[in-house]
């Protein structure tokens, strides 16, 4: 039986009818229209489907939207302001970081979650902060680089 | 796309209420906790015949509280909780915990949490096995009270645990160690999102003329149902004054107490080989955060 709940995202708020057993994910993909994080494995193993509740990384394939009521959520839609680009999305530009794409969203929503608390992140710690994200075309490198030069 | 699962979603606001509901649903439902392990539960279809999903997320169980040397740690305390609290940051018989906690990525960090990862009785996973190394146990909230369960007794099978009818884990405990006790874990994987192939988690006390006074060799991952201690090994410690030598005697003595399974991702025989590399690492890792040096 479905409920209704509150959901703020992005800043807006939402009244949506959810299941029991229904992810974020696709509330955000099916109902929301919100398909910047996509599905990849929907067993919590790839990343790109990384979103931020109350400004830390999750994976929105395994969060239960029953329980978001009263926690901001952000998504890849989230991050650009006034038609500006999120530093973090111009740097993946500038640094070539982007392949096929599909791992771009959850690979740049978790490194937003990492900037929020670390200034001047070491390699090591970068690729610590994306070590739950999968990506099949880069090679991490450019990704990585890419991370590093929003953080500058 | 599996079988819709679930009809009532509830987020009782007390211990007390979740008992109730629990023995209302009985088998018909099942605890949400960070949700990390049901959802893949859930994914293959095993939540169809499920009625109720209770969420504890509003039952006051996100904590982790010092009482008198010993940490109890709410159901709902995330790993990053857990990790972050300044009882745990520091403490060398704590080290078990710490290390664990290293290995997942910071998505799961955030999401799972100390009581479903022990309540999911998934040997596979890694933080129950520091837990047993550390002494730890559970303590079941229930129709008829509190109880506590030794971790060791309290996992059974794969995916069985000793909790009775209406009863859940609401915390679980680490007892206060010995002085000059400490504690480490390892882990072997195939990648950093990847269950344990193998893991361990160690503890030892040393007294002050340089004797071990206790300590516990655990092991999890590819090793069968439930974590196993590997008494041989341990009792080879036990008593003794410790040298490189006798690591090495103690960790190869693991091959009497573990036994492997093979699967897909590594044979019996590379288990129980990187079980005796593991045991040593771990041991020296341990005394390593005592001042002693054996690498």
């Amino acid at each position: 039986m479905k409920q209704v709940i509150n959901l703020e995202l992005n800043g807006e708020r939402y009244e949506v009818a959810v299941a029991p057993h229904a992810t974020l994910l696709e509330v955000m993909r099916r109902e929301l229209g919100l398909v910047g994080a996509k599905k990849g494995c929907d067993t919590g193993g790839c990343g790109c489907c990384t979103v931020l509740v109350d400004d830390r990384a999750v994976y929105s394939c395994m969060t239960y939207a029953m329980t978001l009521e009263g926690k901001k959520i952000t998504t890849i839609e989230g991050l650009a302001r006034d038609g500006k680009l999120d530093p973090l999305q111009q740097a993946f530009i500038e640094a070539g970081a982007v392949q096929c794409g599909y791992c771009t969203c959850g690979m740049i929503m978790a490194a937003k979650a990492f900037l929020l608390n670390s200034r001047s992140p070491t390699e090591a710690q970068i690729r610590q902060a994306i070590a739950g994200n999968l990506c099949r075309c880069t090679g991490y490198r450019k990704i990585v680089e890419a991370i590093g030069l929003a953080a500058r | 796309m599996a079988a819709a699962p679930f009809k009532q979603y509830r987020s009782p606001e007390s211990s007390q209420e979740v008992v109730e509901l629990l023995t209302r649903y009985g088998e018909a439902a099942v605890l949400l906790a960070g949700g990390t392990f049901l959802h893949g539960l859930a994914a293959r279809g095993l939540m169809s015949k499920m009625e109720a999903l209770i969420s504890l997320q509003k039952a006051g169980l996100d904590y982790v509280k010092p009482q008198g040397g010993s940490l109890t740690i709410g159901a709902m305390a995330t790993f990053r909780e857990l990790l972050d609290a300044s009882p745990v940051k520091g403490r060398p018989e704590l080290g078990a915990i710490a290390d664990a906690l290293e290995y997942p990525p910071p998505q799961i960090l955030n999401a799972a949490t100390v009581g479903g990862s022990t309540a999911s009785a998934y040997p596979l996973f890694d933080l129950p096995v520091a837990l047993i190394a550390l002494g730890g146990a559970v303590v079941a909230q229930g129709p008829g009270g509190r109880r506590e369960i030794k971790l060791e007794q309290f996992f059974l099978d794969y995916f069985r645990h000793a909790l009775g009818k209406g009863e859940f884990l609401a915390e679980v405990i680490v007892p206060k160690l010995p002085d000059r006790s400490a504690s480490a874990f390892l882990k072997l994987e195939t990648n950093a999102n990847d269950l344990a192939l193998l893991n361990v988690g160690v503890r030892v006390t040393i007294d002050e003329e340089g004797l071990c006074r206790g300590a516990v060799v655990a092991f999890g991952g590819g090793i069968g149902g439930v974590p196993v201690r590997a008494a041989t090994c341990e009792t080879y410690l036990e008593g003794s004054r410790l040298s490189a030598k006798l690591l090495d005697e103690s960790a190869q003595a693991v091959t009497h107490d573990v036994h492997p399974i093979s699967d897909h991702r590594a044979s019996a025989r590379y288990r129980a080989t990187a079980a005796k590399v593991l045991a040593r690492r771990a041991l020296i890792r341990a005394l390593a955060r005592l001042g002693l040096e054996f690498g």
